[in-house]
């Protein structure tokens, strides 16, 4: 692995000057914070801003601290997910786009130390994130409605960061081969699109990596399939492998799309 | 002299088309090549072979006597329009392609220092590369291709747009990097290939349709002339008319062309004198290298 920290320091420079840094754990933190907060305090906003007539009572569902954790996974798999595809196509596509990766290509690297480089920033802002906002999260699920299993929420977390581990592969693989647009759109549907066909015909199936984040949430309130969980992860283990060798030869393959 | 390159029958292909089309030459250690053509004739495409940005569809290129592909150990390139990131500092930037090329570690960060002080670029070294102007990115790109000392500099339109004070000063920078390095680069502006080049190679749609030193190629090329300037066109017309030699007439200039050293010039002014025309000047001259250009990328 030659030159990965040099590397990795130039992606970290980056990340702390563009704000990336500040703003993508931002963005997790918030959706991590505003959905039990939200969720708590529906009752006095609707009525201080609803607007409804004096005496309106409202039946809300009493909601567990686990249904709580899973609503803010919703957010993330959609505006989360968003952020990471729009937030991180371009990281490979548009240095060769822009030109700044002529003068990399042209030095003796090992494109496993450059697409690592990458995965290496993108897994610590991304899970990072994650992780910092779901901590949130679960102090003020625990605040506001009970405590959440510990043991429990480990394994949710460790079945969401494999998820998010798909989805940071697919997001650099595409941008290997294609250009920043086409890496966008395919990343989307990849990631977002495949998940609302799998939500909707999913139930004819049981083995698949966009099924991970419902199996979170199933190892969260007790109630998964082993056999089907275990089954999926390993299908995305397999094909994180695969999507990363992907990202190392079309990252190759592509040096003479770089514009000189 | 030792060779330090030879590229031997280079073909480079997009479908049909050929970019080059087996193109071969030497490039002796420590000389100035430059690679001459309009637009289009192939130059950055050989460059970018030599760089490892592109892979050649035929032929070899034998490196120190050994057949290598992968040049990226010994290169330095420099593009036409080198992109760096805006967000890191000269010292930063050139540290880090230093240590990507191999310098190690613990001495890249003195040799980076080095290197953009002797590009002049000692003051400017702790402001981010977004805030340069074209002439001191080109001393950067300059920085990032020769801070590792590679055996052969690669540079692609070094100076063409830079104004006049750049150029000038690129241009000794580049003379003092001779001494230890080998230069390959791509020109069209033909007053630099005149002024810093070992050896001309002339490329048009992607053949190499001429090579030798700037004197060989001169010779060759240009038959020198004697320039006639005489007080009016039509005196100069009437020369042209009345001489026994190949001649011809711009304004009030006649030219003869001079061939193995004929004719002598006091048979030019025998003529002369019989004639009663006023000549005010007479000037031997060689051809340009522009009026070579011309010519080697119009034959054929």
């Amino acid at each position: 692995m030659n030159n990965f920290s040099v590397l990795f320091q130039k992606e970290w420079r980056e990340n702390v000057r563009n704000f990336k840094i500040l703003w993508i754990p931002l963005v997790f933190l918030l959706f991590g914070i505003s959905e039990p907060l939200m969720n708590y305090f529906l009752p006095q906003i609707l009525n201080a801003v609803g607007n409804m007539p004096e005496g309106t009572v409202f039946q809300l569902p009493e909601f567990t601290p686990e249904q709580i954790v899973m609503s803010t996974i919703n957010q993330y798999q959609f505006i989360g997910m968003l952020v990471v595809t729009l937030g991180f196509a371009g990281i490979i596509a548009r240095e060769r786009k822009n030109g700044t990766a002529t003068l990399l290509y042209v030095r003796p690297l090992s494109y496993i130390s450059y697409v690592y480089s990458k995965l290496f920033i993108m897994c610590i802002l991304v899970v990072g994130s994650v992780i910092l906002g779901l901590l949130a999260n679960l102090y003020y699920t625990y605040v506001l409605f009970g405590s959440v299993d510990a043991g429990a929420f480990m394994g949710f977390l460790g079945t969401y960061i494999v998820w998010l581990l798909f989805v940071i592969s697919i997001v650099l693989f595409s941008s290997a081969t294609f250009s920043t647009g086409i890496a966008s759109v395919v990343s989307l549907l990849l990631v977002i699109f495949v998940q609302l066909i799998d939500g909707l015909l999913g139930a004819y199936w049981t083995i698949s990596p966009w099924k991970l984040p419902m199996y979170a949430g199933g190892i969260l309130n007790g109630s998964v399939n082993m056999t089907s969980f275990v089954w999926s992860v390993t299908v995305t283990v397999l094909a994180v492998i695969v999507l990363l060798a992907g990202a190392v030869y079309f990252a190759k393959r592509n040096v003479s799309k770089t514009k000189i | 002299m030792k060779t330090l390159l030879h590229m031997q029958g280079l073909t480079k292909e997009y479908g049909k088309e050929k970019a080059v089309d087996n193109v071969t030459f030497s490039l002796n250690k420590h000389t100035s090549t430059a690679l001459i053509g309009p637009n289009g004739a192939g130059k950055t495409t050989i460059l970018s072979v030599l760089a490892g940005l592109l892979k050649q569809t035929k032929g070899s290129i034998v490196f120190d006597g050994e057949i290598t592909e992968d040049f990226r150990k010994v290169i330095g390139f420099l593009p036409q329009y080198p992109k760096f990131y805006s967000w890191l500092t000269a010292l930063e930037y050139t540290e880090m392609t230093a240590k990507l090329s191999g310098v190690d570690a613990k001495i890249a960060r003195l040799e980076a220092e080095k290197t953009l002080e002797f590009l002049g670029l000692g003051d400017a070294k702790k402001k981010k590369t977004g805030t340069f102007s074209g002439g001191m990115k080109q001393r950067l790109g300059l920085a990032q291709a020769i801070v590792h000392k590679p055996s052969l500099l690669l540079l692609d339109e070094p100076v063409s747009a830079l104004d006049p004070i750049g150029r000038r000063e690129i241009l000794n920078l580049l003379k003092e990097l001779q001494a230890s390095t080998t230069i390959l680069y791509s020109t069209h502006i033909l007053n630099d290939a005149e002024e810093m080049t070992d050896q001309l190679l002339f490329l048009r749609k992607g053949k190499l349709v001429e090579q030798g030193s700037l004197g060989e190629v001169q010779e060759k090329y240009a038959n020198p002339v004697y320039k006639m300037y005489f007080s009016s066109s039509e005196e100069a017309a009437r020369f042209v008319e009345i001489s026994p030699w190949s001649a011809r007439q711009e304004d009030s200039i006649a030219f003869i062309h001079i061939e193995e050293e004929k004719p002598l010039m006091n048979e030019v002014l025998r003529v002369l004198s019989d004639s009663n025309l006023s000549l005010s000047k007479v000037e031997r001259a060689t051809a340009s290298l522009e009026e070579i250009f011309l010519q080697v990328v119009n034959k054929g």
